[in-house]
């Protein structure tokens, strides 16, 4: 199931259970494992060993945060595909994960083929758009849209009381374009993307670069930020 | 708290001891029976002995000796009219045991709160005024004093002993919650693992594992909601999570989207969203078909909140809706529809055949 000779994955969970089974289960599936890691340090050491292609990442690490973990493995290697394997409840985490730099995401209740389909998807550097990473993303864009320019900050959790449809959002906040939203929308409810664009008169391809261009100004904007923050903070 | 106020009456009983010594040597050459002077201090020393040693324990504590306590304290009050020419009193010599009978008044006050403390100055005061057969200023001030000793540190040892027991609930509810959590990660950490592996890989292999896999996943997502649902914060300022409230209907079958934050609404409509869009799951387990999968999203634009519904089953015909309404069998649609209007939203429904259905429920933030 993965043809790509080249493909190595790297798993990463603190829990050796899933660890061992899910690098079995890839190998299985014909991936190469290129190895396995604990924690976010561990992680970090055996990435730039064995340059992987695709980084399983478990969001619950014990010494560092998804975020973290994922701007440091792509700070290493900005070839590297994250992709975030998560337990719900940690909504949040997934975002500044994503934000971060992530590819995409799963939950950990997803099937195993949707698992080894994601990470060929990661590898070949598509967005793996789940609905609720979907939900996730229209959620944010909303927020920054209500906090219009007083931006709450990175990975705060404010909700969008304060919004009005006719607010413009400042300059610098980046927003979604009708036909975005329509199709984040219709993928938070469950639609693939051949079925979105049959319902739209798209093509898939079309509906794709659509959603993957949402979570890219996120990213681009997370990256501002930061780089914004550095100078204020007088870091250079 | 209740034994360092028992170490305090004992300290006080030891110091008006003393002051009470200190008055009849100087005093007893005036005595009527200076004899009589060093047996009432003998007395004195003898019982505080007692009860110090008594009320040091929790057992020996009993009313009766209280009770005793406040008598004896009585009864040397009243004896200085024996030993104290009446001159002398009527000039405003102290009394016998002078402060000392105090003591007596204080452990009524520890031990039976305020009532009890007013109870036993209410004995002493009345020894008083019956030994001083008058009532002169310094005897006023006297009974003014023994009375907020006894009725004032009755209250504050009550005071103390309530915050103490409350104090001491805050500690054991810490330490539950405390325990919860630990709890909550050990499960998080192995038991949902393991599971979401037995489902996930049941899947995979077919056949007799799809059965284990589909009870193994259902589990999962109710233990995680159980262990999530420990440490599901109280409402803020009277609202709800309504990504809190959502997320627990997630399973296998069911994805719930929510934005990252708290999804914040009075309790009221939280609740009905909620109540409603567990009904729609319901009605696509129900109607859509074994294999209907279904989503859940939780949108929030500032101006109202919406939550839709659906699943990929069967769907229906757009008029099958309305001939239902008009027939009369009140529908779950009719039941979801009711729930948003009384919150104040409105909820639609959209079908067609082989498309699913969609329910979207929307209530405005007011």
């Amino acid at each position: 199931m993965c043809p790509e000779a080249e493909l190595r994955v790297l798993v990463v969970d603190d829990h050796p259970i899933w660890r061992h089974s899910v690098a079995a289960g890839l190998e299985e599936a014909g991936c190469a494992v290129a190895g396995t890691a604990g924690d976010g340090a561990q992680a970090l050491r055996v990435a730039a060993a064995t340059r992987p292609g695709v980084v399983l990442l478990d969001l619950n690490l014990p010494d560092m945060s998804g975020a973290e973990v994922t701007r440091r493995l792509l700070a290493a290697d900005p070839g590297v595909r994250v992709l975030i394997l998560s337990a719900s409840g940690e909504r949040q985490d997934v975002l500044d994960a994503m934000t971060a730099g992530a590819t995409g995401y799963l939950v950990k209740s997803a099937q195993f083929s949707e698992l080894v389909a994601a990470v060929r998807s990661a590898a070949a550097g598509e967005a793996v758009f789940t609905p609720g990473l979907a939900g996730l993303v229209l959620g944010e864009y909303r927020r920054l849209a209500a906090g219009s320019g007083a931006d709450a900050g990175l990975g705060a959790a404010g909700s969008t009381r304060a919004a009005g449809p006719g607010r413009p959002a400042s300059s610098g906040q980046p927003r979604l374009t009708e036909r975005e939203t329509e199709v984040l929308r219709l993928v938070a409810k469950g639609m693939t993307y051949p079925e979105i664009a049959a319902l739209l008169v798209l093509s898939p391809r079309t509906v794709q670069n659509h959603v993957q261009n949402t979570l890219i100004k996120l990213q681009l904007h997370n990256k501002a930020q930061l780089v914004r923050y550095a100078l204020e903070q007088g870091i250079e | 708290m209740a034994e360092q106020m028992w170490r305090v009456v004992a300290v006080f009983r030891v110091v008006t001891l003393v002051y009470a010594a200190v008055l009849i040597t100087r005093d007893h050459g005036d005595y009527l029976h200076p004899a009589a002077g060093w047996l009432a201090l003998a007395v004195m020393a003898v019982w505080s002995v007692i009860t110090i040693a008594a009320y040091s324990r929790p057992r020996g504590r009993q009313t009766w000796l209280i009770c005793a306590d406040v008598a004896v304290a009585a009864g040397l009050v009243l004896s200085t009219r024996l030993i104290v020419p009446a001159s002398q009193i009527n000039a405003g010599a102290p009394t016998i045991p002078s402060s000392w009978a105090a003591s007596s008044v204080l452990a009524c006050a520890v031990a039976g709160g305020p009532a009890g403390g007013l109870a036993g100055a209410s004995v002493i005061i009345a020894a008083d005024i019956v030994e001083r057969q008058a009532l002169p200023q310094g005897t006023l001030s006297n009974i003014v004093l023994v009375l907020i000793a006894g009725g004032v540190g009755g209250y504050i040892v009550q005071l103390g002993l309530r915050a103490e027991a409350s104090a001491d609930r805050a500690a054991r509810l810490e330490a539950a919650i405390a325990e919860r959590e630990r709890i909550a990660r050990g499960i998080h950490d192995s038991v949902l693992q393991v599971l979401a592996l037995v489902a996930t890989r049941g899947r995979e292999l077919g056949g007799e594992a799809t059965e284990l896999a589909r009870l193994a996943g259902e589990q999962e997502s109710a233990l995680r909601a159980l262990v999530s649902g420990a440490a599901v914060p109280p409402p803020e300022g009277g609202q709800l999570d309504l990504a809190g409230l959502l997320e627990p209907l997630g399973s296998s079958r069911v994805t719930v989207s929510c934005p990252a934050g708290a999804v914040l609404l009075p309790d009221a409509p939280a609740r009905a969203l909620a109540a409603a869009a567990g009904e729609a799951l319901d009605n696509v387990r129900r109607h859509a078909g074994a294999d209907a999968r279904a989503w859940v999203l939780v949108e929030d634009d500032g101006t109202a909140v919406t939550v839709s519904v659906r699943d990929d089953g069967l769907g229906f015909a757009e008029g099958r809706l309305a001939e239902a309404e008009t027939a009369g069998r009140l529908g779950v649609a009719q039941s979801i529809k009711g729930r948003l209007r009384d919150a104040g939203g409105s909820a639609c429904v959209r079908s067609s055949p082989g498309q699913g259905t969609e329910v979207e429920l929307r209530v405005p933030r007011g």
